[in-house]
Parts: structure tokens; sequence; C-alpha cells
């Protein structure tokens, strides 16, 4: 086909031997039977706890990768990343709780607004503290995080504190709306919802690969590994990180808009809390930065953890009903998430997937070297 | 060679800059501002608060500044530190108060009580500190984003430990009988315990000038904060002055921590968490590295806070971001921070 492969740039060459592989990769195959999986989960497992969990992991392995994009692939911490989930949730829930009665335009106008809103606020923070130095960011989006958190606490007109707001949807997704049954499983509200979420997220998902492996993804990466050679280059280093964070952020958003739809409850504890932003920056770190199908696993891990180790506390009070410690200790489940944190960081800094692809390269290497 | 090294230093923090002078002039004018719509009692009242708050504050932001500066590591572990240190300055107040020290009238037992009780915290926070240095934080120098990842992993590992040895709820703590209720002096009411707070603050302040300013140790630290590999050229063992700051700046937390707690009167586990954010504004708007600008800052929330805590009160923390937004847009690197 190409007779002068020598005009191709190496950008080129790697498209196209990554085309020739395109239907032949495991990792294809194993992508189609996680999304089998979870198309035909909830019809096989008819329970509403794995249905809740499935959920749960579609929606943060979305925040995690939008997430993973500004970390593993930009190389800037942000701890705002959850409060701009949060504003996504908050922007449907405060719409359709406001209006009195929820409305088909609710939903689109909601995600219109939580675009909209975390899309400013995101480049208003990186122009405040990107100019400086990465560090610097961190520490401004960690006050930001805590101001928004307190916006949410405090303004009890319009999001009602603490309590939290909890709202209907509109129409099929109403949790009282039901269509009979459908190859035998009862197709109802909370079905429905799960698709759209399923459908949605695996867009957003998509979205954010395509991204990466846009001309900016790479300018992105050029930045992370070297920025003063990527400024050399001609890149104008400030605008690509603004942009990956702009990006990560409303992804994470329209990600907060389904996770208010699954839960039709938002309070600013689940949707703003430092807890939260520390779970999914556990998950890129499990899951392997840098790496965004990482964060399918790492939001896997956390979330099943997180669905069944208070089950620990029970079974600390049976075996050791005399024990106070032991309860105590048990009841702390945070403790051992810190732990974690700490042992990954230090003896696994590269996670699940990145720990799993030096090994395949290493064992194709060992190949063609035997091969010579 | 040693000398050298001095200037340096001196240089770098001394100096009659007009540009600092003017930065100077403008802080401290801007805050008879708030004149215009408080009355003077009422403005008294609150700026002694404010300071008082300010004091707190710096305690806590100090040895984050100085961390920063000297071993370029952001330590988010210092909210936990600065926790840790509120409650074992709680328990020990617990047990003095059996003892009868903090019913008691006398001066000296207060007195003796704060001071027995800051002493328990610098210790423990200390320790905290030397041994999160020597085990974790050591293996990630050179690495901003492991360092921020170790030392949140580390503040949540101490602050749940915290919610295992004492409780996860909010407790009441006693102020020492002395230092109970205010004085009236003429209309404007003053918070004993605020005076207290106050003098502590400039206490630790002229502690750590003088240290920096005045001994070969502060020498080596502000040489170090400008230039690591040319100290360790002199010869300086970096790494033990490395742990040093740290087991310091964790001790000023633990203090700051103590003192917080008897100041708000409560205590609970989050509340290293809520300060840490504090404290990092103040560092952000001082200048990272500065310990003079992070006073100045901290100052500064201490006093914002209060006013726009009496004429609005939900904006109280808000203010503090307006602050740190406008004071970045004006200086990127934060008021004394180097260019």
């Amino acid at each position: 086909m190409d007779k002068q492969p020598m005009q191709l740039t190496p950008v080129q060459l790697e498209r196209l031997a990554l085309r020739r592989v395109r239907f032949t990769r495991p990792a294809l195959w194993v992508q189609l039977v996680l999304l089998a999986c979870l198309i035909v989960g909830p019809v096989v497992l008819p329970s509403f706890r794995v249905m809740d969990v499935m959920t749960k992991v579609m929606i943060f392995a979305v925040v995690a990768a939008s997430y993973d994009l500004i970390l593993g692939y930009t190389g800037i911490l942000s701890l705002a990343h959850v409060t701009f989930f949060g504003i996504g949730a908050y922007s449907l829930a405060l719409i359709t709780f406001h209006s009195g009665h929820p409305a088909w335009y609710h939903l689109f106008l909601a995600m219109a607004l939580a675009v909209g809103l975390s899309g400013v606020l995101a480049v208003a923070l990186a122009f405040f503290s990107l100019r400086v130095k990465a560090i610097f960011f961190t520490m401004m989006s960690l006050a930001f995080a805590e101001f928004i958190f307190i916006l949410g606490d405090q303004w009890h007109d319009l999001t009602m504190g603490e309590d939290g707001v909890s709202f209907g949807l509109p129409g099929v997704f109403s949790v009282n709306w039901s269509g009979g049954t459908i190859l035998g499983a009862p197709l109802n509200g909370r079905l429905l919802t799960y698709y759209f979420i399923l459908v949605a997220s695996v867009l957003l998902f998509v979205g954010l690969v395509r991204f990466v492996r846009s001309p900016a993804g790479r300018v992105l990466k050029s930045v992370r590994d070297n920025e003063q050679r990527s400024t050399a280059l001609g890149y104008k280093t400030f605008h690509y990180k603004v942009l990956s964070n702009v990006f990560g952020s409303v992804t994470a958003s329209l990600a907060g808009v389904l996770f208010a739809m699954w839960l039709g409850y938002v309070n600013p504890t689940s949707v703003l809390g430092i807890p939260v932003m520390l779970n999914v920056l556990l998950m890129v770190i499990i899951g392997g930065m840098g790496t965004l199908y990482g964060s399918i696993m790492g939001a896997a891990f956390i979330q099943v953890a997180e669905a069944w180790l208070p089950d620990l506390q029970k079974l600390a009070a049976f075996l050791l009903p005399t024990v106070e410690v032991a309860q105590r200790l048990a009841e702390r489940w945070i403790l051992y998430f810190g732990i974690l944190f700490i042992l990954v960081v230090i003896f696994f800094p590269k996670g699940l997937v990145g720990t799993a692809r030096d090994i395949i390269a290493r064992r194709k290497l060992r190949l063609a070297q035997k091969n010579q | 060679m040693t000398s050298q090294a001095a200037t340096v230093g001196l240089q770098a923090q001394g100096g009659t800059d007009p540009r600092r002078l003017g930065v100077w002039i403008v802080s401290v004018g801007i805050w008879f501002l708030p004149l215009l719509w408080i009355d003077p009692t009422t403005y008294m009242v609150l700026t002694v608060a404010g300071l008082a708050m300010g004091m707190l504050i710096f305690l806590t932001a100090s040895g984050l500044t100085l961390i920063f500066g000297l071993m370029d590591v952001l330590n988010l572990a210092h909210g936990a530190f600065f926790v840790w240190g509120a409650y074992v300055g709680f328990s020990l107040l617990k047990v003095l108060q059996a003892v009868g020290w903090v019913e008691g009238a006398g001066l000296g037992q207060s007195v003796g009580t704060v001071i027995l009780c800051l002493l328990a915290a610098l210790v423990v926070g200390g320790l905290l500190g030397i041994v999160l240095e020597k085990l974790l934080v050591r293996l990630t120098y050179g690495s901003h984003l492991k360092q921020i990842l170790i030392t949140m992993g580390a503040s949540l590992i101490l602050v749940e430990i915290l919610k295992v040895v004492w409780s996860p709820n909010d407790e009441v703590v006693m102020v020492p009988a002395a230092f109970q209720g205010s004085w009236d002096i003429m209309d404007v009411i003053i918070n004993k315990f605020r005076v207290v707070a106050i003098v502590v603050g400039l206490a630790v302040l002229t502690g750590i000038q003088l240290v920096l300013n005045r001994t070969k140790l502060g020498i080596i630290v502000r040489a170090g904060v400008e230039n690591k590999e040319v100290v360790e050229t002199l010869g300086y063992n970096i790494r033990r002055i490395f742990t040093g700051v740290f087991c310091a700046g964790a001790a000023l937390a633990a203090v700051g921590g103590t003192m917080w707690s008897i100041f708000k009167e409560q205590i609970h586990p989050a509340m290293g968490e809520e300060n840490l954010i504090f404290a990092l504004i103040v560092v952000i708007i001082g200048g990272m590295g500065s310990v003079t600008g992070s006073f100045l800052g901290a100052i500064m929330v201490g006093l914002a806070f209060n006013y726009v805590a009496y004429t609005v009160p939900q904006l109280a923390l808000g203010a503090n971001i307006m602050i740190m937004a406008v004071i970045l847009l004006i200086r990127p690197t934060g008021l004394l921070g180097k260019d």
C-alpha cells in the first residue's frame, strides 16, 4: 500500500500498526466481555444490591478515567475533581427539585448547566493556579473544593444544606414507572435508568479514550513527560493543561448527573466530600495512572470493597464479641484504605493495568530476543 | 564558606525593597476599611478575635511553609498532627481536671495547665513528625505526586487511629479557670483566652525568627531553603536537617491543635482537615517558604474571617478564598514568595 513509508510520521506509523491489530488484540475481547456482562448483568442477577454496585462502578469508572486524564496524562494533581462531579449531581437535583414536577427537558437542562458551570469554574481554577507551579494547583483546588462543599452545606435555601435533596425522575426513568416484563424480567424505571447510565457512561468513556489518542492528547503526554521540551517545540503548554483540565472536569460533571439520576438523592457528603475525592484518587492509583482502562478496575475494586466491607464489622462482632478494640478497628475501614493507599504508592506505583502492561511488554521483548 | 551561605540567605530574607514596603503598607492599611460599616467597639472585639485566630492559624501554617520551603514537600498530613496535638492536650487537660488544676482559681495553676498541655502536644507531635518523616516521607523526596499521596494516606491513617483511640464524636473542652470569661475595657469585650492565644502566637513567631536569624541552625535551614545542593556541598547533613524541620513543623501544628481546641472549647476528629485548609490558604497567600509571609497571611485570614463572619456569616470562608484569588492575581507567588 504505502510505497514511501519514509514520508509517514512516527505517529502515523504507530496508528497504522495499531489499526492492523485492531480486531485481534486481546484487550478488545476483554472490553467486549465486560460490556456484555454489564448488559446482561441485571437480567441474570436481579438483585438490587448487585445492580447498584454495577451502576456505581460504571459511573465511577468514568469519574476516575476523567481524573486519570488530568492526573495520569497531564501530570496535574487536582483535589477538586469530585467537586465537579458534585456540581453535575447538584445541577440535576436542584433543577428537578425546585421546578416541582420533573419533566424531560430538565434532564437536558441539567446536563447543559453541568457542562457550562463546571467548564467555567474549571477554566477559572486553572487560570488562577496553573500559571505558577503544578503544586500550587493542588493547594488551590483543595481550597476550592472545600469552598464548594461549604456552599453546598450552608446555602440552605438553595441546596437544603446537609439534609440533601431528594427528587423524582421524569417519565420512564421514574421509580414508579412499570412496563410489564421483557424476557421474564420486570421492566421498570430502575432498569431503564440502568441502561441509560450504561450507554451514557460508555459514550463518556469512549470520548475520553478518543481525547487521549487525539493530537491534543499526545501533546498532553509530552507536557507530562517533559514540559520544557514541549514548550521548546512550540506548544503553548498552559493552554493544553487548561484544555485537559476542562475536558476532564466537564466529563466528571456529566458523570455526576448520571449519579444523581441513579440515587435520586444528593447531599454534600456523598458527592462533594473529600472522602469521595480520596476514593476516586485511590481508584486511579490502584488501576494505574495514565492507563484509562485501569480506572474501571480501580472503580470496581473500591465499589465492591465499599459494598461488602461493612460486613467485616459484623464478622468481627461475631468472631470476637468480647474484644472491643477489634470491633472498633473493624468499624474504621477508611484506616485500611489509607494503609492500602500507602502500600500501593510505594510498592505498586504503576497500578494493576500499568504493571500488567509492563509484564506483557517485557515478555514480548524476551520473545523478540529469542527469535533473533 | 559558611559565612558566604549566610550572607546569601540574609540578602534573600532582609533588604529594603520598595515593593516589599508597599506590600506591607497596603496589607496593614486595608484592615481599617471595615470601620466604614462596623462600629468601633465591635470592630475592636472582632479585631482581637481575628488576631487570636490568625496567631493560631500561623502556628500550623509556619510549619507547613517551612517544610515546603526547605524540603519541597507539600505535607498534607499536617492536619493530622494538628488534631493529634489537640487530642493529646485534651486528654492531659482531663487528667489535670481530675486533679483539680483546671477549675483551680489560681493563675499559676491555669498557666501551668496550658503549658503542660502544650508541652505534651509538642512532644507527641514532634515524635509523630519524626516517625512519619523517617518512615514514609523519606521514600518520596523529589516526587511531588508521591509525597502528596503518601502524606494524604498517612493523614487518613493517623486520623482513623485517633478515632479508635479516642472517639469519633465531638467533645467539649474545658477552659482553665483563670482564662474563662472576658475583660471589659471601655465597652470592648476581650475574651481572656484570645489574649493568651495572641501571646502564644507572638512567642512562637519570635522564637522561630530568633532561631532562623540568630543561630547557626537557622542559617543552615535558610540556606537550605535557598539552595539545598550548596548546603550539602558545604558538608552539612541535609537529611538530618530535613527530619529536624519536619519534626519542628509537626510539633508546632500539634501545639496549634491544642490551642485551637481550648480556643473553640470543643474538639472533633475532622478539625485537622478544616484547619489544614486555612493553613494552606495562608501559606499560598504568604508565599510558600516564607515564615514572615505566612504570619502576615494568617493575620489577614483571621481578621477577614471575623469581619466577614460578622457582616455576612455564610461568606466567611469564601472571603478567604477571594483574598487568595486577588493576591494570586497581583502576585502569583504570594506576598513574600520568591519569583
